[in-house]
C-alpha cells in the first residue's frame, strides 16, 4: 500500500522542484506585473491603482513609439546574420589543414562578452580619431571624423553591427553542425546531376538546414526585439542623444530603474508581451508550415 | 555506369578541392581580420605609453613607447581575477542546479503516465512565451523585499534555475531513451530516482551538454539583472566589474584596455580547454 502510493506521487516529485522555481520566479512575476500596470508604485510606497492611467500615457509618449520603432528595426540583424553565418559555416565545412583554429577563433566573440566588445566598440568608434574614423578619412567616404556615439543617425546601425559581429559565431556552430549531418551522397548526386559548386549549397546545404535556420531565425529574433546590452554599453546607459537609441527593454530598464516608475514601466513590459506572443504564434505557424 | 561517375565526380571535387583551398582561406582570413581587430586594438592601445596617443589622425597603429605600466596599474587597483571568480561560481551553480532540476522535470513529462500531464506540460510550454525581462520588475521587489539577498551571488543564481527550454530539449531526449531498458530496471527493482540517475541520465550526454551550454553562456555574459542587484564591488561578476572600470579610469583609454584584456585572457584560456565541450553543446541544438 505504501509503495503504491508513492509510486503514484513519484512523477510530482520529479517535477516539484522545477514547478517551484516557475511559479516563484516566472508565474509570480507574471501576475504581479500585470497588477503593477494598472497602478502607480515607486517601490517605496504601496501601489495605488490608477485604473488604464499607464497605457493612455503609452500612446503619447513619443519616446516609447520611439523605442518601438528601434526594436522593430533592430530585427535587420536577424536575416544578415543568417547568411552571414551560414557562409562562414559552409567555408568551414571542409578538411583544409587549420580549419578547427578558425572556428576557434570566431567563436571568441561569443565568449567574451558584450561589456568587453562594446568597450572595444567604443575605442572603434571613438569620434576624436578612433581607427574607423581614420579609414573613412583615407577611403575619402568623409573628410571630417564623424561623433559616432553620439549621432542620432549612427548608435542604432552601430549597435547592429556589435550584435551581427557578436553573434555570428554562436550560429556559425549551429549551423555547422547542421551542415555536417547533411549526407555525402546528396551532395555527390548534385554534382552528377550537374550542379556547380554554387548550385549544391542552394540545392542541397540549405533546404538541408532548413531546421537550423528555422532555429536560429526564432532565436535571433526574439534577442534583437528585446536587445539591451549593446544599446546599454554604448550610449553609457543615457539611451542615446534624444533618445535616439532606445529599445523596448531599454526604457522598460530606464522607467523602472532609473526613474522608479514601476507602474508604467510594468505597462512596457505588457507590451513586451504581446510582441513575443504574437511572434511566437507567427514562429509556430512557420514551423507547421514547414511539416505539411 | 554509376559508380564509374561517382568515382569520377569523387576525383573531381578533391581536385577542386585543392585549387580552390587558397580561395577559402582568403574567405576564412577576411573573416579573421574582422574578428580580431576590435582585439587588435584594445592590445595596442592597452600597450600605449603616456606620450602614445589613444586617438589621432591618422590613428596610430603601434605604441612607440611600448608598456606593461597600464597592467600592473590596473592590477593594482582592481581585482579582476575576484570578478572571474564570482562569474564562474554563478555560472557554475546556475548551470547545476539548472541542468538538474529540468532534467529531473523532464523525466516524467517523458517516461510515466499520471494524472495531469498534459496540464503540466503546457502550462510550462507557455512559459516559454514570457521575456525574462518581464520578470525583472517584481524579481526585484522579490529581492529586496522578500527574499532580500539582492547584493548577493544567490539572487543571479535562484531565478535562473528554471528553464522551460531546457525542459523540453531534454524532454525530447529521453523520449528518445528505449522503454524496454527502463522497464528492465523497473522489474530490478530500480528506484524511479535511480533510473533516472544511473539509466536515462547516462545515455543522453549530449543533450545535456547543449542545455549547460546554453545556461552557461547566458549566465556568463548577463549584465542587466547582475548591475541591478549586486551593489558590493567584491561579489561584482564580471561583465558587472568591467563595466564600472570605464567609469573608474574615465579619462584613462589605456587602462580601460588594459583592464578589458586582463579580463578576457582568462575567458580565453577556459574557452581553449572547453571548447570541445561548447561545440557539441551547440551541436546538440539542431540535432535534438
Amino acid at each position: 500500500m505504501k509503495a503504491r502510493i508513492w509510486s503514484r506521487v513519484t512523477p510530482y516529485l520529479f517535477l516539484a522542484p522545477a514547478l517551484i522555481f516557475m511559479s516563484v520566479f516566472t508565474l509570480y512575476p507574471l501576475v504581479a506585473v500585470g497588477y503593477y500596470s494598472f497602478t502607480e508604485y515607486d517601490i517605496l510606497r504601496p501601489p495605488t491603482p490608477v485604473g488604464f492611467a499607464n497605457y493612455q500615457h503609452l500612446l503619447n509618449d513619443n519616446v516609447f513609439w520611439l523605442s518601438l520603432r528601434n526594436s522593430f528595426v533592430y530585427l535587420i540583424v536577424t536575416p544578415t546574420i543568417i547568411i552571414l553565418s551560414i557562409a562562414l559555416a559552409i567555408a568551414l565545412n571542409r578538411k583544409l589543414p587549420g580549419i578547427s583554429f578558425f572556428r576557434t577563433l570566431y567563436y571568441i566573440p561569443v565568449i567574451t562578452g558584450s561589456v568587453a566588445i562594446g568597450i572595444a566598440w567604443q575605442f572603434l568608434f571613438n569620434g576624436s580619431g578612433g581607427p574607423i574614423n581614420g579609414l573613412l578619412i583615407w577611403l575619402g567616404v568623409i573628410e571630417k571624423p564623424i561623433v559616432f556615439l553620439t549621432e542620432p543617425d549612427f548608435i542604432l546601425p552601430i549597435a547592429m553591427l556589435m550584435t551581427i559581429w557578436m553573434g555570428v559565431g554562436y550560429y556559425m556552430v549551429i549551423f555547422l553542425a547542421a551542415l555536417q549531418n547533411i549526407s555525402e551522397d546528396l551532395y555527390d548526386a548534385a554534382l552528377i546531376d550537374g550542379c556547380n559548386r554554387w548550385q549544391k549549397h542552394w540545392h542541397v546545404s540549405i533546404p538541408g538546414i532548413r531546421p537550423a535556420i528555422v532555429f536560429v531565425a526564432v532565436i535571433s529574433s526574439l534577442s534583437a526585439l528585446k536587445v539591451f546590452d549593446e544599446i546599454y554599453i554604448l550610449t553609457n546607459a543615457t539611451g542615446g542623444v534624444l533618445n535616439s537609441g532606445s529599445t523596448i527593454v531599454f526604457y522598460l530598464w530606464k522607467q523602472a530603474f532609473r526613474l522608479q516608475n514601476v507602474g508604467y514601466a510594468s505597462a512596457i513590459a505588457m507590451v513586451l508581451l504581446i510582441i513575443t506572443l504574437s511572434f511566437s504564434i507567427i514562429n509556430v505557424r512557420l514551423l507547421e508550415q514547414r511539416d505539411d | 555506369m554509376a559508380t564509374i561517375a561517382r568515382s569520377q565526380t569523387l576525383a573531381n571535387r578533391s581536385r577542386m578541392t585543392l585549387s580552390s583551398a587558397a580561395g577559402w582561406y582568403v574567405v576564412l582570413g577576411i573573416a579573421s581580420v574582422v574578428t580580431i581587430f576590435p582585439f587588435f586594438w584594445l592590445v595596442t592601445t592597452a600597450l600605449k605609453g603616456p606620450n602614445d596617443a589613444v586617438f589621432s589622425f591618422p590613428p596610430q597603429w603601434i605604441p612607440y613607447e611600448p608598456t606593461l605600466h597600464n597592467f600592473t596599474r590596473v592590477w593594482q587597483q582592481i581585482t579582476v581575477w575576484r570578478f572571474f571568480l564570482n562569474s564562474l561560481f554563478v555560472a557554475t551553480c546556475t548551470v547545476i542546479l539548472n541542468v538538474t532540476v529540468s532534467a529531473l522535470a523532464a523525466y516524467p513529462l517523458a517516461k510515466m503516465r499520471f494524472p495531469g500531464r498534459e496540464l503540466i506540460f503546457y502550462s510550462l510550454l507557455a512559459t516559454l512565451i514570457v521575456p525574462l525581462e518581464l520578470t525583472y520588475v517584481p524579481g526585484y521587489i522579490l529581492a529586496v523585499r522578500v527574499f532580500r539577498y539582492d547584493d548577493t551571488l544567490w539572487s543571479l543564481i535562484f531565478p535562473n534555475v528554471f528553464s522551460a527550454f531546457n525542459i523540453f530539449l531534454l524532454r525530447q531526449a529521453f523520449q528518445a531513451v528505449p522503454n524496454d531498458l527502463i522497464d528492465a530496471a523497473r522489474i530490478d527493482g530500480a528506484s524511479e530516482l535511480r533510473i533516472w540517475a544511473q539509466i536515462v541520465l547516462p545515455t543522453v550526454r549530449p543533450s545535456l551538454a547543449t542545455a549547460a551550454v546554453f545556461t552557461g553562456v547566458t549566465s556568463w555574459n548577463a549584465l542587466l539583472w547582475p548591475s541591478l542587484m549586486l551593489r558590493t564591488r567584491e561579489i561584482y561578476t564580471l561583465p558587472v566589474g568591467l563595466n564600472t572600470l570605464r567609469g573608474m579610469f574615465s579619462a584613462d583609454f589605456r587602462l580601460i584596455a588594459a583592464g578589458t584584456i586582463i579580463a578576457i585572457i582568462p575567458i580565453l584560456i577556459g574557452f581553449i580547454f572547453a571548447q570541445r565541450y561548447f561545440v557539441s553543446g551547440l551541436s546538440g541544438a539542431v540535432k535534438g
